[in-house]
């Protein structure tokens, strides 16, 4: 047991060295959440404020054109904005007619010169007889644009990579299959985090509440149906990542070196299930923590979210220690494993409701984790004890510990 | 302290180990020389309990070696492979593979201070070790073997694809090991090594021990000669039709293989008439050395195969 404990330490503390893949894997479903909240959530009730007009040309027509526009166009953006796109000369004309406080262009190239690094420069154009309502334009506009920089700065490599699906509308944009790209970007982490908080955060802050007219209770429903499902489908990723580590042991000699020590084949298979099931916990409650503070997403009573989390993230773990004791090596997992967990994801619930899928398809979600999470956490939410969930989770979760444990001792006698 | 008798692994149709028997004792450093596929890796991996499906006795301290799991604290392994994690600092590798040793954890800190000096990396302990060049990283490797002050350590190529430097300073540590009593086995191809650093040498090939002894003894095999190293595009059944009837004390067929052989001759007058009978058969000679005795005509000698290839 003491060795047991020592390997589990040893691997939290290598991944909270090198914490980029889970703090990217915990970014995304928050970014995801407040894009789905953004558009599905209520339109915002009779203003106090008129909103400001801003015109944009935009000469780019390209991805980070699109972000920017999309950004704008959010429901949080729009209770103070009304945003037109617009011809330049039109624009401008406008502007002299003093019928906007603030038109921004867009440089062409904008898209491809940030991916390449090269400074690039918005241009806003205030309206000189207006004086407080370009400012709040403005700095709106430079806030994006920190962000936006800030991400491709941090990304860059991985931006690059997924250049292929910039000329979809921002719509189709497949973000999903943005997180094995963002899972490469190993040791940016840190800068990574420093430019995505801003934005999350900012979406946020005091200058919507002076707006006077946030919907509190109705949009924290919207974020708090929607962040489950995000959630879920990201503690799958992060306990993946964990666990990917047993094989990678096995390619690079630390299994065979560990096995010539003192240690039981059982302790160490012990200590890699429990530390996917307790770093995917503690993942799952950071998660829900910030989608508290940021969204005020609400999750009902905390010892039912406890135990509802701490289930599904033993499902989680015992799935991903069956999967990685069958699969031949890294490159199998990495092949295989995205495609089960947005299958997972996709009948499950986490991608669309349940209600928006053809009939006959809803009775497979009953074989995802995805799908009695997310149950449960809506029961969870009204203050009932999510038994079906736990139950289901909880059994099947053993089954399935019941068939790694042997497969992976088999696994670590045979790669020595 | 170690008795090893008829330790005998096939993989498939590969016979790994054939009926290897050795015995070591207290502070010996043994250097087990061999040319690649001899079986030695094989070895380690069985005595470091990492590898099964075999016959044969190990008998360490008096009792087998695998009868618990408790004796592997006695046994230190360096494998061929870096086998550490490389996004964590020395000495946070240190204290990990230390403490999956019986070793109380103030002891192992002290320890790990300790082996980080001798190994010369105590200025580096706190750095991310995927910073370290080819050459630290051997010596952290080695490192992790020595942390719990094994009786046994068993090393295995742990000099591969390091400089010179770095080669001799890993050399120094374990003859320091040796001298402070720990029994030590290290495999190499590489002659040099065992010359410098060991108490005995075995050669070993095709899962089996040739020859043994102090680097003195194992020259005595090949006499006080000359030798000549040929290599050509032939076969070995060529070669010593070539030579067969040339007079036995003055010329003598060492070893004969495919493209390479090795005679002995009483002087060096002897040359050009092998020479001769050679082009008289029409082999093609491309390099023909002369050679004073040594471990490598040793070497030669007992396999047919140059350590080189
Ligand atoms: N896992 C394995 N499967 C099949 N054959 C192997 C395996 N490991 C080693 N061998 C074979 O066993 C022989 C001895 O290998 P090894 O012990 O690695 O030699 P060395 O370490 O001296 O180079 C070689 O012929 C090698 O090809
Ligand atoms: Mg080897």
């Amino acid at each position: 047991m003491r060795r047991l404990l020592h390997v589990f330490t040893n691997d939290v503390r290598r991944h909270l060295r090198a914490p980029l893949v889970i703090v990217v894997f915990m970014a995304i479903p928050l970014a995801m959440t407040a894009l789905i909240g953004a558009v599905f959530g209520p339109k915002p009730g009779a203003n106090a404020l008129p909103r400001i007009a801003v015109l944009v040309v935009d000469r780019d027509k390209s991805v980070a054109s699109k972000l920017l526009l999309g950004a704008f166009d959010s429901a949080r953006m729009k209770e103070m904005f009304e945003v037109t796109v617009i011809g330049e000369s039109e624009g401008r004309e406008r502007m002299k007619a003093g019928r906007a406080s603030a038109m921004i262009v867009v440089p062409e190239r904008f898209t491809l010169d940030l991916m390449e690094w090269k400074p690039v420069a918005l241009t806003v154009v205030r309206n000189p007889a207006e004086q407080f309502l370009p400012d709040v334009a403005e700095e709106a506009v430079n806030t994006l644009a920190v962000v936006l920089s800030g991400a491709v700065r941090a990304f860059g490599d991985e931006v690059r990579g997924i250049r292929a699906m910039m000329d979809l509308p921002l719509e189709a944009f497949p973000w999903a299959s943005l997180a094995p790209e963002l899972a490469k970007a190993q040791s940016k982490v840190i800068a990574a985090s420093k430019y995505l908080d801003p934005l999350l955060i900012r979406l946020e802050s005091e200058e919507v509440k002076t707006a006077g007219s946030r919907p509190a209770v109705t949009r924290a429903d919207v974020f708090s149906a929607v962040l489950p499902g995000m959630a879920i489908m990201f503690l799958l990723f992060i306990v993946q990542t964990v666990m990917r580590d047993i094989l990678a042991e096995r390619e690079d000699g630390t299994l065979r070196r560990m096995m010539s020590a003192p240690l039981r084949p059982l302790e160490l298979v012990g200590a890699r299930i429990l530390g996917g099931w307790l770093m995917g916990l503690a993942v799952l409650l950071v998660m829900a923590a910030a989608g508290r503070l940021l969204f005020g997403a609400t999750w009902g009573p905390f010892g039912y979210f406890l135990l509802l989390g701490a289930t599904a993230a033993f499902w989680v773990a015992a799935f991903f220690a069956l999967f990685h004791a069958l699969v031949a090596n890294r490159n199998q997992a990495g092949a295989i494993g995205a495609p089960v967990i947005l299958v997972f994801s996709l009948f499950g619930g986490s991608m669309m409701s349940p209600d928006a899928m053809p009939a006959a398809f809803r009775p497979i979600g009953l074989f995802t984790p995805n799908r009695w999470f997310i149950d449960g956490a809506a029961l969870v939410r009204d203050g009932r004890f999510p038994l079906a969930a736990v139950a289901v989770l909880g059994a099947s979760g053993l089954a399935l510990l019941a068939l790694a444990v042997p497969a992976l001792l088999r696994q670590t006698r045979s790669a020595s | 302290m170690l008795e090893i008798r008829n330790l005998t692994k096939s993989y498939g149709d590969v016979l790994a180990l054939d009926r290897f028997s050795l015995d070591l004792a207290k502070g010996e450093v043994l250097g087990l020389l061999g040319p690649n596929g001899a079986g030695k890796t094989t070895l380690i991996s069985i005595l470091a309990g990492t590898l099964g499906g075999f016959t044969g006795t190990v008998t360490f301290q008096g009792q087998s070696l695998f009868a618990s799991r408790q004796l592997k604290n006695r046994l230190g392994i360096v494998p061929q492979d870096m086998a550490f994690y490389e996004d964590l600092s020395a000495m946070d590798n240190l204290l990990f593979w230390g403490g999956l040793y019986d070793v109380p954890r103030a002891e192992l800190k002290r320890r790990a201070a300790e082996i980080l000096e001798l190994v010369e990396l105590a200025g580096r302990a706190k750095e991310p070790v995927k910073k370290f060049s080819g050459g630290m990283k051997r010596r952290l490797n080695t490192a992790i073997g020595l942390l719990h002050k094994p009786d046994l350590l068993l090393l295995d190529e742990p000099t591969v694809g390091i400089d010179v430097q770095a080669k001799v300073s890993i050399l120094d540590i374990i003859r320091n090991v040796g001298a402070a009593g720990t029994a030590v086995i290290f495999t190499t191809h590489q002659l040099a090594e065992v010359e410098t650093a060991c108490s005995r040498i075995a050669i070993m090939d095709k899962g089996r021990i040739l020859a043994q002894g102090t680097l003195d003894e194992l020259v005595r095999i090949v006499g006080e000669r000359t030798f000549v190293e040929i290599s050509g595009e032939f076969g070995a059944g060529a070669f010593s039709e070539a030579i067969q009837d040339m007079p036995a004390p003055s010329v003598e067929l060492m070893s004969a293989g495919d493209n390479l052989a090795l005679l002995a001759v009483s002087d060096t007058d002897q040359i050009p008439r092998v020479m001769d009978r050679l082009f008289g058969r029409k082999l093609a000679v491309t390099d023909l050395t002369i050679k004073s005795p040594s471990l490598e005509t040793v070497f030669l000698k007992l396999t047919g195969r140059s350590l080189r290839d």
